[in-house]
């Protein structure tokens, strides 16, 4: 008995040891001191040469610290001084150029914390499926990534230094969730631009981004990170533009308005007066008679007051008229949209999508038609808004 | 000289079945073919797989001690019993390795992008191997504690995907033709509800000696209800992209961000994943070795153990040569190869048996 | 191993066989002769010439003229009550006793035992053996002249500690009393809390030079019948030299020595070893030990503390809670940083990944290796604060601490979160001091796997560990309990604490014939709660 233990405990010791083989692998150990996280990545095609540029931001750690301590005085220039590394890698087809990142970097490339995909204008053009689609398979990439399309090109945004963020990327990011959260312009994923694509209807939009230059008072220019506009696209390709007005108008229609401002003309004739949203809520319902497509759009608002320069009091009449007012603005926005996309011939409320969800069974053949139907249909609007509060004042202190 | 001697209750097989039937449901949703309708399917393929499961709970019924091994050999006689038994462990043993290839190559793919196939393998049989040696009370034990856990992190992973939700990527309801449907119906029906099939081996062993059935009924509806909320849940979240994605519930959970501090929760997915494929391939590895100890008259399974176990990894490692190959599988194929298991032959043996009028009153003759 | 090494170059010692021992035993077995002088030579020879062991030969009788002999070990003895209760009656009350009549030689030890010693615990002995080894234990005995037996007379008294505050089981309400190293106190304390005539103490010697006492307490009715037999046996079987310690005995009787976890629970408490008998377990108390076995232990005991019962049922339950979580915490919490930081970096929230990483700019060795350092170095600072000199510790020991891991992140050596993850993990495994060891080792263990095989090997060693707990039995009883195999009624008590007047019976899982320990319905409220 004791010489099987002991066989037993010898054979042990010579598989326990054996086993430190799989350690001596530890095939997916990679340190942090050793990768390079990026933060955004731009994509650009050059029209003339066909050369397909990747920009890449990767967060430089041991700056951040200091970036955001140190620097605070500087009022001019820069601002805070970023805590980034701009990169660029150039080939024929994307998989190319990355594949020259194992000549220039002494890290390994690390997306998962990526914030943002800019696309360039020439991108746009010439169709982004072939980004969306590599960025789609490899793991690292998460389904709410946000994707932006440069005004001109991805690789300028990349390069902007802010002056505001340590990490621009992240910034640029912030940005983008600020102006969808009041409702200027929408934000869009990738798993959202996905679903698009892969509608047989619905365009596809992305927010655009350019670069501003402002100027400061004591006379030096800035440039800024901005938000200005909605791309649309059909299938991949970019085919316009939506401005603010008809941004907003696109968001009304799906949807989509959180916080934000309606600015009107006052009634009584005392200029712009303003209100917040506070709730809004909007309705698709499409109806399909005799093979003619109505769409009704009923948009359901609720607001305050917050800016007046009259000198009437509160009362209800009042703010009925206000409310008419607010009911037109929206109806414009929502028009303007509606235009555009006309314009275009693309969907980029998802009206077709709802007509699919009612009725199921002439989809197949409405979709295969749907360019032509999409300029036929009817849109009605209806806008209801309420005036709920006028801030803590009800009558205006002023004299009338 | 018994080859098992422990006995569980019957709250220990319902969660034993309940984790057996998550196995790696939760992360490969079942009746994928149906798209956004996969919710209806699953529910359909629920009723359907309650009907199989009434077969084969019958027989084990009549036989109330016995595992479906040494059913065969009362109801079949000596060689044509075995014959049989031989075919049903193959069945297990075919499954598991399915199930270890689908989780070894969710792993490579999505968290363990260099490691090969074999070293996470290896790990994983280890331990299962380990706990099927201790015996079926530990392994009950062991589903009790992981399974309570399980259910709760897969409804509140439910709960906490709402704000990315949006109710419109259910509609519009049946969207796909009806034979569609059923086909993911009755594919959901057999993967992963109808395996519970390999509970024949266990309900044997279980400390009372009422129904069967009802048991198994109730651990299919609470899997599958759990199951049907989370491919609800995948398709409400992913939209149109859900059947795009090879492991949705992974990506449906990376969709998750409150308030930017409880996000990347798809750790505890996987974590979960591990749980439950862990209950399934002990279950099965322990079907197979009892089955063959008790074929074999061997008087232990535990010397079988790791020889099934190396042979059930080199299967997984080699029976498919890409994850297309797997999904086209499991989506076609695998519907239709099960049904003999789960339905035919014990319906069968059920026949033979009561034509027989077995079980003889007075004794068991083995 | 080494053993096959020692034989085949020629140097195996085997200690000594049973029989030999068993022979030695034997030839000490001889009856005590008639003759005083017999005896006490063959007693001088057994005991040798230590200066402690006091022969006294004295006459008493009425006319002085019987021969005796008192032996006892001196430092054993309470030296005043031998004077007073068995010198002074046989030297001088004796006589006077006599005064009435002859008594016959052969009773005198009867008449002595029964009439005029004032002692109660005494008894007869026939043999050499049995009396000197009465003797060592600190007994008194008494030979006469023509009577083949001593009696052997318990008066022993010896310097001992007082009674202390338990120090490794501190409570805040509740009695500040722990055991100490007397059995005989132990019992008396055990005896002050239950005072049910059902309340019963076995005694044992184990040890073949040690001859320890051991104390088996139980409640008779309470604790199965089967336990108690398997706790005797068990220690029966023990055959040693000495036993120093009760940690000894856990030992030789635990159910899985190869496993991490202790299946026998211990306490310094004499009011939770009084409640753990009453739940129908066995207590198992060792002289020269201030520590109280129980058996069987179940999981969940670890992190039980008297402080829950004392306290009201809210606060309990939420520090059971707190428990809990700071023991998961401190056993995962380094391992799962190496891990993520390794392997899954994707799983940090991106502005704490900057953070860790601007940590890691410049450390020169890997996350592994920093960790695992910065644990083993705690695990060295905490057995160096417990062995250093009284007066030295607690500076060094905060000083080091603090020094060591500024000084270290400072040198760039280690990074800030590692200090922070590792001081974290510091006093959360204090919350539950006797996990503290356990503690330690899966700590290790789970930095070593989390090293080399990140998140999924964490969860694959904790399922194995999970399933060893699940396989694992404390004298019969899962230890899992309640939790696998599930028991509802049981569940009062684990991870809430049900309110003391809900928890009506003993725990099922430990099994005792008697259940019910207290009436139901007694919630308390102003007109007398709920009514029964």
């Amino acid at each position: 008995m004791k010489k099987k233990k002991q066989l037993r405990m010898f054979a042990v010791a010579m598989l326990l040891t054996s086993l430190s083989a799989f350690i001596s692998g530890c095939w997916d150990s990679h340190d942090l001191n050793k990768s390079a996280i990026t933060a955004g990545i731009g994509f650009d095609i050059d029209p003339k040469t066909g050369e397909h540029l990747i920009t890449y931001q990767t967060i430089i750690p041991s700056k951040v610290k200091s970036s955001s301590a140190g620097s605070s005085d500087e009022q001019t220039g820069g601002g805070i001084a970023p805590a980034v590394n701009l990169d660029h890698l150039k080939g024929t087809t994307w998989l190319e150029a990355l594949g020259n990142y194992g000549t220039q970097e002494n890290r390994s490339v690390f997306f998962s914390h990526n914030q943002l995909d800019i696309m360039g204008k020439e991108v746009a053009k010439q169709g982004v499926y072939p980004v969306i689609e590599h960025a789609a398979r490899i793991t690292q990439s998460r389904p709410n990534n946000l994707l932006l399309i440069a005004q001109d090109k991805a690789s300028d945004i990349m390069a902007a230094r802010d002056g505001m963020d340590v990490i621009p990327a992240i910034g640029i990011a912030n940005e983008v969730k600020q102006s969808a959260e009041f409702s200027k312009f929408p934000a869009v994923t990738r798993l959202e631009f996905a679903n698009r694509l892969m509608s047989k209807t619905t365009a596809p939009i992305l927010p655009i981004i350019g670069i501003f230059e402002e100027t400061a008072p004591e006379g030096k220019t800035f440039n800024k990170v901005r938000i200005k506009g909605t791309a649309v696209f059909k299938w991949d390709k970019m085919v316009g533009e939506l401005n603010e007005q008809e941004s907003r108008g696109l968001l009304w229609v799906t949807n989509k308005i959180k916080k934000g401002f309606v600015v009107i003309d006052a009634p009584d004739g005392s200029g712009k007066a303003s209100l917040t949203i506070t709730q809004a809520k909007s309705k698709i319902i499409p109806q399909l008679t005799d093979g003619k497509i109505t769409i009704n759009v009923v948009i359901e608002e609720q607001g305050d007051l917050i800016e007046y320069k009259g000198s009437k009091d509160m009362d209800v009449i009042l703010l009925k008229q206000f409310e008419e007012r607010q009911d037109e603005a929206i109806q414009n926005e929502v028009m303007a949209a509606l235009n555009k996309s006309l314009a275009l011939n693309a969907d980029v409320f998802g009206f077709g999508e709802a007509v699919h969800r009612k009725y199921k069974k002439e989809w197949q053949d409405i979709s295969s038609r749907w360019d032509e139907i999409y300029l036929d249909i009817e849109v009605a609007i209806q806008v209801k808004t309420h005036i709920n509060e006028t801030g803590d004042i009800s009558k205006a202190i002023i004299p009338q | 000289m018994a080859l098992e001697a422990g006995r569980i209750s019957r709250f220990q097989v319902i969660m034993l079945m309940v984790g057996f039937i998550f196995g790696t449901s939760v992360i490969v949703s079942p009746a994928r073919s149906a798209g956004h309708d996969a919710w209806i399917a699953n529910l359909i393929g629920i009723m359907e797989a309650l009907l199989i499961a009434g077969v084969f709970c019958a027989l084990a019924n009549q036989f109330k001690d016995k595992t479906l091994v040494e059913i065969n050999d009362l109801v079949y006689g000596r060689i044509l019993g075995k014959a049989f038994s031989l075919i049903f462990i193959w069945y297990l043993f075919h499954l598991s390795a399915l199930v270890l290839t689908v989780f070894s190559r969710f792993f490579v793919t999505e968290i363990y992008l260099a490691t090969p196939k074999t070293v996470i393998l290896i790990v994983f049989i280890a331990v299962c191997a380990s706990t099927v040696g201790r015996g079926l009370e530990v392994l009950a034990r062991c589903s009790m504690v992981l399974i309570s856990l399980c259910i709760l992190v897969i409804i509140n992973d439910a709960f906490l995907a709402i704000p990315t939700m949006d109710i419109k990527n259910l509609l519009p309801i049946v969207d796909i033709p009806v034979e569609k449907l059923l086909w993911a119906a009755h594919s959901a029906a057999t993967f992963p509800f109808a395996e519970t099939v390999a509970f024949t081996m266990i309900f044997a062993f279980m400390n009372n000696h009422k129904g069967r059935y009802a048991p198994l009924a109730m651990a299919i509806l609470i899997a599958g209800l759990t199951l049907t909320l989370a491919v609800a849940r995948n398709s409400l979240v992913l939209g149109s992209m859900e059947s795009a994605f090879e492991y949705p519930t992974y990506l449906a959970i990376q969709m998750i961000d409150i308030g930017d501090t409880l996000s990347r929760l798809e750790v505890v997915v996987a974590i979960f994943f591990i749980f439950s494929g862990f209950i399934k391939v002990s279950v099965l590895l322990y079907g197979t070795v009892l089955g063959l100890a008790q074929v074999f008259k061997l008087r232990s399974y535990r010397p079988v153990i790791i020889p099934v176990g190396i042979l059930m990894i080199i299967l997984a490692l080699t029976n498919v040569g890409s994850s297309t190959e797997l999904y086209a599988f499991v989506n076609n194929e695998f519907p239709i190869y099960s049904l003999p298991w789960v339905f035919g032959i014990p319906l069968l043996t059920l026949i033979v048996a009561k034509l027989r009028k077995l079980p003889q009153t007075g004794g068991d003759q083995l | 191993m080494f053993r096959l090494l020692a034989k085949k170059l020629g140097i195996s010692q085997s200690p000594k066989s049973r029989n030999q021992k068993q022979a030695d035993q034997n030839s000490s077995s001889i009856a005590l002769s008639r003759t005083l002088d017999i005896n006490l030579s063959d007693i001088r020879s057994i005991l040798g010439q230590s200066s402690d062991v006091i022969i006294h030969k004295m006459k008493i009788g009425a006319r002085g003229n019987l021969d005796a002999a008192i032996i006892y070990i001196d430092g054993l003895v309470e030296r005043n009550l031998v004077n007073q209760d068995v010198l002074r009656p046989l030297m001088f009350h004796m006589q006077m006793i006599e005064d009435e009549g002859e008594r016959k030689r052969s009773n005198i030890l009867e008449y002595i035992q029964t009439s005029v010693l004032t002692a109660g615990d005494m008894e007869p002995l026939k043999d050499i053996a049995s009396v000197t080894s009465a003797v060592l234990t600190g007994n008194t005995a008494i030979l006469i002249e023509g009577v083949s037996q001593a009696l052997v007379i318990n008066l022993r008294g010896w310097e001992t500690r007082s009674l202390e505050e338990a120090k490794n089981e501190l409570a805040i309400r509740g009695a500040r009393i722990g055991f100490n190293e007397t059995l005989r106190t132990n019992t008396a304390l055990l005896r002050r809390i239950v005072r049910d005539p059902r309340l019963t103490f076995d005694s044992l010697q184990i040890g073949e030079r040690s001859k320890t006492d051991i104390s088996i307490a139980y409640i008779r009715g309470v604790a199965q019948d089967s336990l108690i037999e398997e706790v005797k046996q068990r220690l029966q079987r023990i055959d040693t030299d000495a036993i120093f310690d009760i940690g000894y005995i856990e030992q030789f009787i635990e159910d899985q020595p190869a496993s991490l976890f202790s299946t026998i629970g211990n306490t310094e408490r004499p009011d939770v070893t009084a409640a753990r008998i009453l739940e129908g377990r066995a207590a198992i108390l060792v002289d020269g030990s201030p520590f109280a076995l129980t058996v069987p232990m179940v999981f969940i005991e670890g992190f039980q503390s008297p402080e829950d019962y004392y306290a009201r049922p809210f606060f309990s339950s939420a520090i059971r809670w707190i428990r809990f979580l700071a023991f998961e915490l401190s056993i995962y919490l380094p391992g799962v940083y190496v891990a993520l930081m390794a392997y899954h970096q994707e799983l940090f929230p991106t502005p704490l990944l900057i953070t860790v990483a601007e940590a890691r700019e410049g450390i020169p060795f890997p996350a592994v290796a920093e960790t695992l350092f910065m644990v083993i170095l705690f695990e060295i600072l905490r057995e160096a604060g417990l062995r250093m000199p009284r007066s030295l510790g607690q500076a060094v020991s905060v000083v080091g601490a603090l020094v060591i891991g500024q000084a270290a992140v400072s040198a760039g050596l280690v990074g800030a979160p590692m200090v922070v993850v590792l001081a974290s993990t510091a006093i959360a495994s204090f919350v539950s001091p006797s996990q503290a060891d356990l503690g330690a080792l899966l700590r290790i263990l789970f930095v070593i796997i989390g090293g080399f095989m990140g998140m999924f090997g964490i969860v694959i060693v904790s399922l194995e560990l999970l399933s060893h707990l699940c396989a694992l039995r404390s004298f019969g009883v899962p230890y899992l309990s309640p939790i696998t195999p599930l028991n509802i009624g049981d569940l009062k008590d684990v991870f809430l604490r049900a309110p003391l007047w809900a928890i009506k019976n003993r725990p099922q899982s430990i099994g005792s014939p008697d259940l019910v320990r207290q009436a139901g319905g007694q919630q308390p409220g102003p007109n007398g709660g709920e009514k029964p």
